[in-house]
């Protein structure tokens, strides 16, 4: 485990030294909490009371999906830099070469890639619960959930089995790729889980605008379900393909 | 018991046989140089003694320890320097933040490192460039700080892929007077895969020759050059005509073979204590000029080509 985290705190401060990923991941974990702070608080500033409960029930099952997204989005930087990196770079030779096991060096690929994203997760959710409540006791509203109980069960459960899925997707597509842009781009797709519980909602809307809070859970189990699969495929596939062979066959 | 022992070791990719039945020991402390042509081989031997291949068959241990069984034990005791080793490193990382990564993964106590990577750094005179981003090195520097990484943890063995190959003649001899260092001080064996033969010479007490995956010649350089010239070769320096003295020396049943140079010929004598002076009379009798009568030693040059172009016998 000592190892791994060596291997994961090297490919993170590895991954910093590319523009494109600090700064990608530094609006990832800026743009998800205060999208939801400006939308809620902003909302509140401009709308009545009543006209803002209706809406906010609307606008949750966004926020919840924004937050999944920009948590997760790091993890395809992350992950692209330290499994298709290490071929980029010639570097995974010599890795190989040093007394790590198949077992460390993997785990040291999954918390490296995973770690941020996760990191990112929980400290968007507190944030955004935290400063967007405490923008609406100062302008009188009462204390909500931001995101809301179905977009907690979403975040905490679906988001974190993406993120190991997307790592998992990287160890597969890194045989195939040789650019990490490339990888970058091809697990970028996975992203796109996350609009499932942004759209389904609104098949549920009634006449009035008034969203069927039974069709956001469905719309938010769909998502888990999805993620379940998502991982369980992929993890079956990459456990057995993370092997020494096929990692020298790549260099 | 050698440190380094292959035994029937065999490695087939598909139907193309790269390492085929390998059997060879390597004693500790020896300088041992692994010589072939392209494709011959070598670099899947040394790719199978640092584990990461399996072989397909047979097997080899290192420092005691069998590579498919005790594959972290072994590159615990192993320092590798692989192939084109100077595009190894992390580019945008410093040159002492890549080895002291390397020094962690090879569980170098955290209280050591500083001090290891700092030796190291200075003895390849790659210090004053600790700071440089590994990239920015350039090609002979980024080949030393590979070695620095291959030395971080005291290896006992060191499996090095043509390793002055990238570097200029200056740093190529410090790196060869550090490979001779490490064997005679430090007890320590190097496995050599070169093609740069004068250097191999230089520095081996060992060599094998293979092609095709197979040993073709095993041993030191003396016991192959007894093995492969059973006559021993004489340099005749002569003033004049080079080629009367080369109609006399073949008009002789003793000389085996004569080979006209610029100004003198090489020739092979059975039997060279009774028949030098034999030789050397006729020459004299004939009128031709001799300057010198020396003895011509084979170069490991000379035993490769004689193996490859000949096969082993």
């Amino acid at each position: 485990m000592n190892k791994s985290m060596v291997v994961a705190m090297w490919d993170i401060r590895n991954a910093l030294t590319v523009k494109f990923v600090k700064y990608g991941i530094v609006l990832a974990a800026v743009f998800g909490p205060a999208l939801v702070i400006l939308t809620v608080v902003g909302m509140a500033l401009v709308t009545t009371p009543t006209v803002f409960n209706e809406v906010i029930q609307l606008i949750l099952p966004y926020m919840s999906s924004m937050l999944a997204i920009f948590a997760v989005i790091p993890t395809t930087m992350l992950a692209a830099n330290a499994l298709v990196g290490e071929r980029e770079q010639n570097t995974l030779e010599p890795l190989l070469c040093t007394p790590l096991t198949d077992r460390e060096l993997l785990w040291g690929k999954v918390l490296g890639s995973a770690l941020p994203s996760l990191i990112i997760l929980v400290s968007s959710v507190v944030i955004a619960e935290v400063v967007t409540n405490l923008f609406l006791a100062i302008l009188g509203y009462p204390l909500i959930l931001v995101p809301d109980l179905p977009g907690l069960f979403l975040l905490s459960t679906a988001v974190p089995l993406t993120i190991f899925a997307i790592v998992a997707v990287m160890i597969l597509i890194s045989g195939r790729v040789t650019r990490v842009y490339e990888a970058y781009q091809t697990t970028g797709a996975v992203v796109m889980t996350f609009i499932i519980p942004m759209i389904l909602p609104l098949a549920g809307m009634d006449d009035s605008g008034i969203v069927d809070v039974g069709m956001i859970w469905f719309a938010n189990v769909l998502t888990l379900v999805i993620a379940i699969i998502l991982f369980a495929i992929s993890w079956t596939l990459a456990i057995t393909r993370f092997n020494r062979d096929r990692l020298i066959s790549l260099v | 018991m050698g440190a380094v022992r292959i035994i029937h070791l065999t490695k087939n990719f598909g139907e193309l046989v790269a390492v085929n039945d390998m059997t060879l020991e390597i004693p500790e402390g020896t300088i041992f140089g692994l010589l072939g042509p392209n494709g011959a081989g070598k670099s899947t031997t040394t790719r199978l003694l640092s584990t990461l291949l399996k072989p397909t068959k047979g097997t080899a241990e290192l420092a005691g320890h069998d590579v498919l069984r005790e594959p972290v034990a072994v590159r615990e005791k192993t320092g590798v320097l692989p192939e084109e080793s100077n595009h190894t490193h992390y580019p945008s990382r410093s040159t002492y933040d890549n080895l002291v990564y390397f020094a962690k993964l090879y569980g170098v106590p955290e209280e050591e490192i500083e001090e290891r990577v700092r030796t190291l750094l200075e003895f390849m005179e790659l210090w004053q460039r600790k700071d440089d981003k590994a990239g920015e090195l350039s090609t002979g520097n980024r080949q030393r700080l590979a070695l620095c990484r291959a030395l971080l943890h005291n290896p006992s063995i060191l499996l090095l892929d043509e390793p002055t190959s990238a570097l200029d003649p200056i740093a190529a001899k410090r790196v060869r007077e550090l490979i001779l260092n490490l064997a005679s001080e430090y007890n320590q064996t190097v496995f050599i895969n070169s093609h740069n033969l004068p250097e191999v010479q230089r520095m081996c007490d060992q060599i094998a020759i293979i092609d095709e995956g197979k040993v073709l010649l095993h041993g030191k350089m003396e016991e192959l050059r007894s093995t492969l010239y059973s006559q021993q070769r004489y340099r005749i320096l002569v003033h004049g005509d080079v080629n009367a003295a080369e109609r006399i020396a073949k008009s002789q049943e003793f000389v085996k073979s004569s080979k006209t140079e610029i100004d003198s010929i090489v020739v092979e004598i059975e039997n060279p204590v009774q028949n030098n002076v034999k030789l050397l009379k006729a020459m004299i009798d004939a009128g031709v000029n001799v300057v010198e009568f020396s003895e011509e030693e084979a170069t490991l040059e000379d035993l490769y080509l004689k193996v490859i172009k000949g096969g082993a016998q």
